[in-house]
């Protein structure tokens, strides 16, 4: 079988099995009795072998298949997890992942059979307490489990009133009320389709009433091997049985008589619902607390969802499309505009709007299409932690939070690096060692948290480390030592000033060169890597409680909401992200501080900027006009930029100027208006 | 440079006449992505005097400069024949030139064509690569890496 127009799916799916294995094996470490970590990790392993074996890597399928055979005994309590064992599994997908890239690259899996490893884990099995050879032994226990399980599946169905109002009247007309479960076999690719055989099966038959997992749901794929069935019948279980198993690739099918209470129909002819439901309830084999830790079971199994891998190319295309049309859209609303306003042009003027309202959903749904959550890049890093608190003698714990928040895919693509340098380095420069922090009366533990939400048209990614903080005196020593500044400049500059040195070009603290980091290239790298996707980084340091560093990222980079603004004769445009307010101040309200112009707004001094200066630009206002200020913010700064007149919101698709034209950093691009014009967009972020 | 190379190796070079002043130059068809009236152009704050700013060519917003005030010319008057020539290079991407007049379009053969070397006496030759002769009269060609540089 030709698989290689498979290569691209199995590589994602294992990327996505392999990562998954990362994260819940470091669960496991936690908590290693945990069941549902193990059997995630079950399945994972399981579903790895069998892709590998499908696309016939036999090296990478045989060191799974000792990953599978350790974690079948652990899942049946034969085997205890000890932490040489959580190693060796992290040696074992760091092996994986070797096979991967090498696949990645030359679609062969490369020739390291990694035997150490197999017979690390072999020994593990035979540590475990098994005499007979491992493999063989795990398939004999496996098959008992599944059968002790496979008897309860059928009579644990939960039935609602009117399925038991159902079988109790086919009873009542001496028919037969079966369960029955079906066992796909392991190796079934097409489950649900051998399960849909199955529902053919039996509805030659009878009736099918119930199924567990929901028809819907194993359609979908979303069951293990099992399911259950209950059947309306005139036939005997036994032929049942037989029809179903006629289907090729099931193992086995058990049955046998439901028991049903006739007393629900009794009592609900006398129209006693109430009770009726307590009985019900109570009827259904199982009971109630059973079926109430199936339901749990059953939510906490990740939902597959529906999804289409498409290529980002073809979004960016559908991307430029929507651009487009919401440039045509702007431009009928403008030219409707100019019209003088007359009864046929009502009639337009609703069409545009509704146009409008059209193109600004379907941005929003392209956009959203483009969104990935940031778990994709962040799940590595518990992980990495862990190899860092080995590789540094440090004790260290991640705390992560926000994991599920969106951003568009090529800002998720390029920011872990930048967020990889920031965790290594406070786990390397902001986390004391161990001894220190036990003298300075802190927890032997050091903290290192990641934090992502949204925060108005950004999103913001902070880690913070509980550590010593940035010391202030050390980084000044060492700016004046590297020339970057003069010791008289060191004297009169801010801490803030002094941390964000950090930022500069081939600066590092760290007294002893580790491999972790510090290489002297570093910060500022993370730091115009965040700039070139338009975001920015920002550090806060308490000397003695630890250092946060905060990145800020825009939530889209094609399309914002702008306030459109004139400057003279020009206009201008402001991302509305970073608009606080919009204040009409009066010329007499403008204070100097320091020789320079600042305004009090309820208590706030917020220097200004008038735009005209900044903008070479003549404005049309008279000086004792009063003024149109808005406040921008960014971060915890403020400042009030002075424009003559405001035009409104609008959306706009944001252009590059072109290579020829860069050297105007406050200008972060520029937008077509409605009328064909060009407007610059003023980056506020750079004015501030 | 490529252009001089290609202008040898080909037997003859399609050349756009313009008027810049008192003189005519000659640009190389192959950088020519289209030629447009003059529109209005947004200004960008904070660049040399030399770039007007940007307009919009399709959807595509295109820096435009003006070759009169680069080389040293008196500044552009705009009159009904004023056109935008907006070139497509390798090095600056798409970017737009002011010139006064488009006159024809000449073919010339290499021979017709005679490089001219660097003397620094005479700032304008420092923005050409050769001389085309056609029909008696002189077409001074472009050399857009020096026209474009800062």
């Amino acid at each position: 079988m030709d698989v290689s127009q498979y290569l691209e799916i199995f590589l994602d799916e294992t990327k996505e099995h392999l990562q998954s294995l990362n994260t819940q094996i470091l669960n496991l470490e936690h908590s290693p009795e945990d069941a549902d970590t193990i059997n995630e990790i079950f399945r994972a392993a399981h579903s790895l072998k069998g892709m590998a074996g499908t696309m016939g890597y036999k090296r990478m399928q045989a060191l799974t298949h000792e990953m599978e055979n350790a974690f079948t005994e652990i899942r049946n309590g034969t085997l205890k997890i000890k932490s040489n064992m959580i190693d060796a599994i992290f040696q074992a997908i760091d092996a994986l992942e070797e096979y991967l890239n090498n696949i990645q690259e030359d679609a062969d899996e490369g020739t390291n059979d990694n035997e150490p490893l197999i017979k690390l884990f072999q020994e593990i099995l035979a540590g475990g307490g098994k005499e007979e050879a491992p493999a063989k032994k795990t398939k004999g226990t496996k098959k008992k489990a599944t059968k002790a399980e496979k008897q309860e599946k059928w009579s644990e169905i939960v039935l609602g009133d009117t399925e038991m109002n159902v079988l109790a009247v086919a009873k009542k007309q001496d028919k037969n009320v079966y369960g029955i479960t079906v066992k796909i076999q392991d190796s079934c690719l097409l489950k649900a389709a051998r399960a849909f055989l199955v529902f053919k099966a039996v509805e030659d038959l009878g009736e099918v009433v119930v199924s567990e997992p929901s028809t819907q749901d194993i359609e979908d794929e979303k069951f293990d091997t099992t399911f259950s069935l209950i059947v309306i019948t005139e036939y005997p279980v036994a032929k049942i049985i037989e029809a179903a198993e006629s289907v090729s690739e099931i193992e086995a099918v058990t049955g046998g008589d439901l028991e049903i209470d006739m007393s629900v129909l009794g009592e609900d002819e006398d129209a006693n619902g109430l009770i009726t439901t307590g009985n019900a309830l109570a009827t259904t084999g199982g009971g109630g607390s059973q079926g109430g830790a199936q339901q749990e079971k059953k939510v906490s199994r990740p939902v597959a969802n529906r999804t289409v891998r498409v290529d980002i190319e073809k979004l960016d295309v559908l991307m430029n499309l929507v651009s487009e049309l919401i440039i045509a859209k702007n431009s009928l609303v403008s030219a409707s505009g100019n019209e003088e306003s007359s009864d046929r042009n009502s009639g337009v003027n609703e069409q545009i709007e509704y146009l409008e309202s059209v193109t600004t959903n379907l941005h929003e749904s392209v956009m959203k299409v483009r969104m990935v959550p940031i778990e994709s890049v962040v799940n590595k890093f518990p992980r990495m932690i862990r190899d860092l608190s080995k590789k540094l003698g440090k004790k260290i714990e991640l705390y992560m939070s926000g994991e599920e928040t969106e951003l568009d895919r090529t800002v998720v693509d390029e920011i872990g690096d930048p967020l990889m340098h920031l965790l290594r380095n406070a786990a390397d420069h902001g986390l004391e060692e161990t001894a220190d922090r036990i003298r300075s009366g802190k927890p032997e533990v050091g903290s290192i948290f990641l934090d992502a939400y949204q925060e108005g048209n950004n999103v913001v990614i902070e880690v913070r480390d509980d550590g010593a903080g940035v010391d202030i005196e050390a980084v000044k020593r060492k700016a004046v030592e590297r020339g970057i500044i003069s010791f008289d400049q060191g004297e009169n500059m801010s801490e803030k000033d002094i941390v964000d040195l950090l930022f500069h070009a081939g600066f590092s603290t760290a007294k002893v060169v580790s491999d972790v980091s510090g290489r002297g290239v570093g910060l500022d790298v993370v730091k115009s890597k965040i700039e070139a996707l338009s975001g920015e980084v920002e550090v806060k340091s308490i000397r003695g409680e630890g250092s946060t560093w905060i990145v800020r990222l825009p939530l889209t980079l094609a399309i914002i909401q702008a306030l459109m603004v004139t400057v003279g004769d020009e206009k201008y445009a402001l991302s509305l992200g970073s608009i606080q307010t919009i204040e009409d101040v009066k010329p007499a309200d403008i204070k100097f501080v320091q020789a320079s112009e600042v305004i009090n707004l309820r208590g706030t001094v917020i220097p200004i900027i008038r735009m005209n200066e900044i903008l070479d630009n003549e404005s049309k206002k008279s000086p004792e006009d009063d003024m149109i200020v808005v406040i921008v913010k960014k971060g915890e700064k403020m400042a009030g930029l002075i424009v003559d007149e405001l035009m409104g919101q609008q959306e706009i698709v944001i252009k590059s100027l072109g290579k020829y034209i860069s050297k105007c950093k406050f200008i972060s691009g520029a937008t077509i208006l409605g009328d064909g014009e060009v407007a610059l967009i003023l980056d506020a972020n750079v004015l501030i | 440079m490529d252009t001089m190379e290609l202008g040898v190796m080909q037997e003859t070079t399609q050349i756009i006449v313009i008027q810049l002043g008192e003189e005519q130059y000659g640009v190389d068809i192959k950088f020519i992505d289209n030629i447009v009236k003059m529109q209005h152009i947004t200004r960008v704050p904070k660049v040399p005097e030399y770039l007007k700013g940007v307009i919009n060519l399709r959807g595509e917003v295109i820096p435009v400069m003006s070759v009169r005030l680069k080389m040293g010319l008196p500044v552009d008057e705009i009159n009904k024949d004023t056109r935008i020539i907006i070139l497509k290079l390798d090095t600056h991407g798409s970017i737009g030139i002011i010139i006064d007049q488009v006159k024809e379009v000449v073919t010339l053969d290499s021979e017709q064509i005679e490089k001219v070397s660097y003397d620094g006496k005479d700032e304008r030759v420092n923005y050409i690569y050769g001389i085309g002769k056609y029909e008696g009269g002189l077409i001074s060609l472009l050399d857009f890496n020096a026209v474009l540089a800062e």
